[in-house]
């Protein structure tokens, strides 16, 4: 009962946290963008049975995918291929990771969360450089990817701590590994 | 069966993977307006939350504050109004010039104010959120300015909210011609530095000088209109086959927070 609650919420903090981020100013100087979406999505994944995480991992995607889906002259510059393998590949990896730590952890939650926010922006910049030709890795470039990244970092625990109540958190007592 | 389940929930999950993988241009369009209506309320209502929020600290003025404030805003007025006074006879000018040129129909636009929801969050382009949508007479591909000049195009639409790709993405091109010369080019955001405009396809010889203006030039067929300010000039450099100017754009694109679309002419 608690995993289909927890299960529910998260599909419905996932439009919550697309419009809140998009809600929340630049961090300057270079105006960066704190990214909510890979912390909830760690959470989600790493807190979720195997089924429930996947069908999770889908829903961001598309959700990513959509939020950031650019048609020009009849062709969209990034699809939904690739945010779906990006995130169905790193929900297997962090359900592995939670599987062998027992469940969710904070700590683990936090270095999920910046990493899959620096591998996201990282990878949207390399295949954007390939789309559009040119590799202009500067300053700014670099703040863009590793700013959001540390902000990730720093932002996971507010929502673990928010949403602990409904988590199966591997130190809380008597809290069973998730299973299918 | 209760066996079974799990598989047939995976092969499901799988497909549906495969469904959103292999989505074209055009169902990912319907997709993004669905993701925008159930957004709009969210944006909406953070929007002004945010607003009033970020409102609090202005009403906590001292009556210091708020006299140096009245005093500010009283000699605003005051120049806005002689300004005003000099405008309207170059108004009439304007509308004599533009009806002996015939103009008029192409230069006067209908325009549907929308306030901005927010900047999209994503990294690598520069795109906002609008609270006007179909319902207010928005469709894609719709210019959007504001008194400064022009901010972007509408792309993805839902009823009451719009997303608005700006003239410093990437992908934004506009033909656009500067000011005192037969220079045309084609106008795009930079991706480095970022926030500035690219005006490449010059001429290599164009003699373009810092502080010369660039509006756009209004291509037959094309989304913008003639004669829209774009940005002013910073430098000029020539390239192997062309000329390329770095613009600074005419519009705060950093801080928009009310803008108009421009939905036909008048």
């Amino acid at each position: 009962m608690k995993r289909i609650l927890l299960f529910v919420l998260l599909l419905i903090l996932l439009p919550v946290c697309v419009a809140g981020q998009d809600l929340l100013p630049g961090i300057p100087p270079f105006g960066a963008r704190i990214q909510l979406l890979p912390i909830l999505f760690c959470l989600g994944v790493m807190s979720l049975p195997v089924l429930p995480a996947a069908a999770f991992a889908l829903a961001v995607a598309v959700v990513q995918g959509l939020a950031l889906l650019q048609v020009q002259s009849g062709q969209a510059e990034l699809g939904l291929t690739l945010p779906v393998l990006f995130f169905l590949s790193w929900g297997l990896v962090l359900r592995m990771t939670a599987d062998a730590t027992g469940g969710i952890r904070w700590e683990t939650h936090a270095a999920a969360s910046a990493l899959v926010t620096l591998t996201m922006l990282g990878g949207e910049f390399l295949v954007l450089c390939l789309k559009r030709g040119g590799f202009p890795v500067s300053g700014p470039v670099l703040a863009k990817i590793a700013i959001p990244s540390v902000a990730a970092l720093l932002v996971s625990p507010l929502l673990y701590t928010l949403l602990q109540g409904v988590i199966p958190r591997a130190d809380a007592p008597g809290t069973e590994t998730p299973e299918d | 069966m209760k066996n079974k389940l799990p598989i047939v929930l995976l092969v499901l999950l799988a497909a549906a993977a495969v469904g959103f993988c292999v989505l074209e241009a055009g169902p990912l369009s319907s997709l993004q307006s669905g993701l925008l209506r159930i957004l709009s309320p969210i944006s909406n209502s953070g929007s002004a939350v945010g607003k009033s929020l970020g409102n609090l600290g202005k009403d906590l003025m001292t009556l210091d504050q708020l006299q140096a404030e009245y005093e500010r805003v009283l000699a605003e007025n005051r120049r806005l109004r002689a300004e005003n006074n000099g405008l309207r006879d170059l108004q009439q000018d304007n509308e004599h010039l533009r009806q002996v040129l015939g103009y008029r129909e192409r230069s006067a636009f209908r325009l549907v104010p929308a306030g901005v929801l927010g900047h999209d969050a994503g990294a690598w382009w520069s795109t906002v959120k609008i609270n006007r949508g179909t319902r207010d007479g928005i469709a894609p591909d719709m210019p959007v300015i504001t008194d400064r000049g022009l901010v972007g195009k509408t792309t993805a639409v839902s009823d009451g909210m719009s997303e608005v790709i700006l003239i410093s993405d990437e992908n934004c091109k506009v033909a656009a011609k500067v000011e005192g010369t037969k220079e045309q080019g084609i106008c795009a955001g930079a991706r480095d530095p970022v926030g500035e405009l690219s005006l490449t396809f010059l001429s290599k010889l164009a003699d373009l000088q810092p502080g010369q203006k660039v509006y756009t030039a209004g291509v037959g067929g094309g989304v913008f209109p003639s004669g829209i300010a774009l940005g002013t000039v910073k430098s000029f450099r020539a390239r192997e086959l062309d000329g390329e100017a770095v613009l600074e754009p005419s519009a705060d694109l950093g801080n928009l927070e009310e803008v108009y679309v421009v939905t036909g002419a008048k």
